[in-house]
């Protein structure tokens, strides 16, 4: 398995970039358990949630010895997550829509991991596909059936994606270091290349659904992932609330 | 379909051994007894996981989030197999019960009404709670003559094994950790154990027909007695103290001191400590998310309806 002391820094960067993005997706997730819109989806909704915190887990096992401490003690500049990871989405229009675009993006960043020169990566990457089948499948699912169903639920899907896809179209900002990553042979594909299979993907299922959109530029300001949203320091304040009451416990 | 010819009938065949199944021509106070108790356990499980999802943001650890997201999905999946099997039982529907839940008409236990305050609370509840939900519903399993319900608790009874043995291996680091981390337990054992040991309610009424029907099979109260025999010399072992100035040891038997059930009634009527936060999180987003399941069901409707054309 590579270590964090074998990996260039523009490969570094990328799995940080990819690990913060898992956690950051997985922890809004999860905000949803008990209040979904009904059982049944509570119940796969959280399953999502762990699947994606899993990921983060793994990926930054990749750069760090001390998983909990790095996934949750560093200053808000040392996070690599992209702002569509960090939005609350508090409300299940907008967290489905997130579901569904940034699951269609993390299919192609497996598979631009996925003939990885690295045997313990290809292992993670065999089972996150086999698991993100499932995710997508649910979400274009879920979606298809609220686009066949009436306008009130299209009207808010339509407003979801217009609030959301400049956020979406941002993850695809290439990380610092993105051709170290490329020659050092962690990733076979580019995020140009990953961005234009992304939004062909997206078009597609829009327009299945009748529910094309005007295509937005990415919302500007991310940095290359070194700047965060507003809402992130709230999110940072809860992730660290127990960890940092006490620096000497282990819980 | 089994039927009975009157009261005295149905309860020969309880006593024998007898099964009762959906199908059959069950007695209405049977019926409306065990939809009850079904519901209310529902319920709880469903309030259980709304109380546990507070702490679960602020996990202090990815595998620890994980972990605490997986037991909260259980509790949820059990709410979501009990309302199958109390729908099943044609009293309500489901989205009745849930409805009757959020507009503050029906029940849930009264552990769930309270407010987890620290991270330590949330150890609590898997601690201290989880046991006493798990031994007052192994009682319920060992005999229950209403077929549906007896087979649900066989997978709930073994998932709460699993969450009780979790809950012993989160107590263990804070009792073996540092001053901060037993202090915060201390803490939360003072909120959480008198509702523990009131979680199994009051003393069982002079033939209760739970018993009588054993939906249930041990009276409240020795169920009680077991949890304390169990729980208070664990609780001390570990060096924490319990938060009962009456608690005494007579002839080997730990006995705690006089419960007053009047803040207990009160908790039970919905005016617990947490209950309206509660119950208002859970109604607001059943509202907020209406449209999802409209929108699902006109998907349907439309579907079934380009299938016929």
């Amino acid at each position: 398995m590579t270590t964090s002391d074998q990996l260039s820094p523009g490969s570094r960067e990328w799995l940080l970039a990819f690990a913060d993005d898992e956690h950051m997706i997985g922890s809004r997730h999860a905000a949803w358990i008990g209040l979904g819109p009904f059982l049944e989806e509570d119940l796969a909704f959280c399953s999502i949630a762990q699947d994606e915190l899993g990921h983060a887990i793994r990926l930054y096992e990749f750069i760090t010895d001390e998983v909990d401490r790095f996934a949750l003690l560093r200053e808000p500049a040392e996070y690599r997550s992209a702002w569509l990871t960090e939005l609350p989405c508090d409300h299940w229009d907008q967290a489905l829509t997130r579901h569904w675009l940034y699951d269609q993006a993390e299919q192609l960043r497996w598979g631009a991991l996925s003939r990885s020169s690295d045997d313990g990566l290809q292992a993670l990457v065999a089972r996150a596909e086999r698991e993100e089948a499932f995710h997508r499948q649910h979400a274009e699912l879920f979606l298809s059936r609220i686009a066949a169903g009436g306008e009130e639920g299209r009207a808010r899907i339509r407003s979801a994606l217009e609030f959301l896809l400049p956020y979406a179209v941002a993850i695809w900002e290439p990380v610092a270091g993105e051709s170290e990553a490329l020659s050092d042979g962690l990733i076979t594909t580019g995020s140009d290349s990953l961005a234009q299979q992304w939004e062909d993907s997206i078009k597609t299922s829009l327009e299945g659904w009748d529910l094309s959109t005007s295509w937005p530029q990415p919302i500007s300001g991310q940095d290359n992932r070194h700047a965060r949203t507003p809402e992130f320091p709230a999110l940072l304040a809860s992730l660290q609330e127990v960890i940092t009451i006490d620096s000497a416990a282990i819980w | 379909m089994k039927q009975w010819s009157d009261l005295d009938d149905f309860q020969s065949f309880i006593d024998t051994g007898g099964m009762v199944e959906p199908v059959d021509d069950m007695p209405d106070e049977y019926r409306n007894e065990v939809f009850r108790f079904i519901e209310f356990h529902a319920n709880s499980e469903l309030m259980g996981g709304l109380t546990e999802r507070d702490w679960i943001p602020r996990a202090p650890g990815l595998r620890l989030k994980q972990i605490f997201l997986a037991k909260t999905q259980d509790e949820i999946g059990h709410a979501h197999l009990l309302y199958m099997v109390a729908a099943d039982m044609g009293v309500k529907n489901r989205t009745e019960m849930l409805e009757d839940l959020y507009d503050g008409r029906s029940r849930f236990h009264n552990v769930f009404h309270y407010q987890a305050v620290t991270w330590a609370d949330q150890i609590a509840i898997a601690y201290l709670v989880d046991a006493a939900a798990l031994a007052s519903q192994r009682s319920v399993f060992a005999n229950c003559t209403y077929g549906p319900y007896k087979r649900v608790l066989k997978r709930i009874v073994a998932e709460e094994g699993f969450h009780m043995r979790h809950g012993e291996e989160m107590l263990l680091r804070l009792a073996e950790g540092t001053d901060i981390q037993r202090q915060m337990f201390q803490e939360a054992l003072n909120r959480w154990w008198l509702p523990s040991v009131q979680l199994f309610g009051p003393d069982s009424p002079e033939n209760d027909p739970l018993l009588r029907w054993k939906i249930k099979t041990e009276r409240n109260e020795d169920l009680r007695h077991a949890y304390v025999q169990q729980y208070v010399p664990l609780l001390q072992g570990y060096g924490f103290e319990i938060p009962d100035p009456d608690l005494r040891q007579v002839d080997g038997q730990w006995l705690i001191g006089d419960i007053d059930w009047e803040p207990l009634k009160a908790t039970m009527r919905n005016g617990g400590p947490d209950s309206r936060r509660r119950i208002e999180t859970a109604a607001n987003n059943w509202a907020d998310t209406a449209w999802v399941r409209e929108s699902l069901a006109a998907a349907v409707d439309r579907t079934q309806r380009e299938a016929a054309a």
